[in-house]
């Protein structure tokens, strides 16, 4: 069925086209939400929030970007504000741990290059990460990504460029591994 | 011959794939939370918009009538040297309060209705304590203006400040003991046949269109 047919059914309150438009989004979504957000539950809550807003919103979509675009502009949205909100709580309870003096030891750097670059991907700046988890990781294109994140290509492109440079910093003691 | 950034590059996009890796999308898991979910806040919609549009608009005309009576009276307070004036401005001001009173005595009386039939109904939720606590700021308000002044009107107030304040502090589905006993004040006070008689007849809007 052709997206704007199916659009226009689930804008009539077809259940079963919206089922068909979830079916050919949702994974794309979910897939997103994961990598940004590193925690199953937290990629389902947020893959949910973003379709029960895009069927809420359908009538606002006017078709000048493909529906998946507009749609990872909703999940973008969605799972950074998501991630504030955790950041924050999690921030409160390592206060609340840090005054109460129950911090556990820090634990020692991981030795093995995958978690090292676990480390240092999550330790970029939000902008910085979630360009590079969309184009590097996700396959997204730049013009993609400048509009579910509501910027020009060429800022996604330079916030790429320092996202690399960060994590080649980050990785130098394993060199070996690309240089050879 | 490949550069050093393009062969890490090249090497950072495969090594990083195995970051945060997914694992097969729960299709039909996230598929019924979604569809309960939207269920829950249609419900939600349904039930709290005619409340809220019609409480915001009760209470927006409240706090108007009560700060233009106060308006009027300080007026009245400065001009105090023409009597026929004061007068005037007495007659147009208590007319404020009239009306004031009036949207909120209707207000009252349909919020009371509700929560005991659906208190019979053990359908009790949050939404009757904000709408308790709101009403509650109304009734001190009107019990501090000179719609007080008439004393039945100020004994009718002071029960229903104590009514309201009773509903407001009952904890949701946990709390049958306390319900029972405000329904049992209300009906020792005869809250509800003096709310009624004290309304003029007809719905609100004719209510309160002969006075203005």
């Amino acid at each position: 069925m052709d997206e704007r047919d199916l659009i226009n059914r689930v804008r009539a309150g077809d259940g079963i086209a919206e089922r068909a438009l979830y079916d050919a989004h949702v994974d794309r979504v979910y897939r997103l939400a994961y990598r940004l957000a590193g925690d199953d539950a937290l990629a389902q809550d947020f893959t949910q929030e973003t379709f029960i807003r895009a069927f809420a919103k359908l009538d606002t979509f006017r078709g000048d970007s493909a529906l998946s675009t507009w749609l990872h502009a909703i999940t973008t949205t969605v799972v950074l504000n998501g991630l504030r909100k955790v950041k924050r709580f999690h921030q409160r309870e390592a206060d609340l741990e840090a005054a109460d003096g129950v911090s556990g030891a820090r634990r020692e750097a991981e030795p093995d290059l995958k978690a090292r670059l676990r480390q240092a991907i999550d330790a970029l700046p939000q902008g910085y990460r979630t360009v590079f988890v969309m184009h590097d990781i996700e396959g997204f294109t730049h013009e993609e990504i400048g509009v579910a994140l509501g910027v020009e290509t060429g800022t996604s492109k330079a916030q790429l460029s320092r996202a690399r440079a960060k994590l080649r910093e980050s990785l130098a003691d394993f060199a070996g591994e690309w240089v050879s | 011959m490949m550069h050093d950034d393009e062969k890490f590059n090249e090497w950072l996009q495969g090594a990083a794939k195995g970051y945060h890796a997914p694992r097969p999308t729960p299709y039909e898991e996230m598929w019924a939370q979604i569809q309960a979910e939207r269920a829950q806040r249609a419900r939600r919609v349904v039930v709290l918009r005619p409340w809220m549009r019609w409480g915001l608009a009760a209470a927006a005309v409240l706090v108007l009538g009560i700060g233009i009576g106060r308006w009027m009276e300080h007026e009245a307070t400065v001009r105090g040297g023409t009597l026929v004036a004061s007068a005037d401005t007495g007659g147009n001001r208590d007319v404020v309060y009239q009306v004031a009173a009036t949207q909120y005595l209707s207000r009252t009386e349909t919020f009371l209705t509700g929560f005991r039939a659906d208190l019979r109904a053990g359908r009790v939720d949050t939404r009757f304590m904000g709408q308790a606590r709101d009403l509650l700021t109304t009734t001190r308000l009107l019990l501090d203006s000179p719609a007080a002044n008439d004393p039945r009107m100020r004994a009718l107030l002071e029960d229903l400040e104590l009514v309201l304040a009773q509903i407001s502090q009952l904890e949701a589905g946990r709390d049958n003991r306390n319900s029972d006993l405000i329904t049992q004040d209300m009906d020792q006070r005869s809250v509800l046949p003096k709310l009624r008689s004290a309304i003029p007849a007809g719905p609100v809007p004719v209510r309160t269109e002969g006075a203005i």
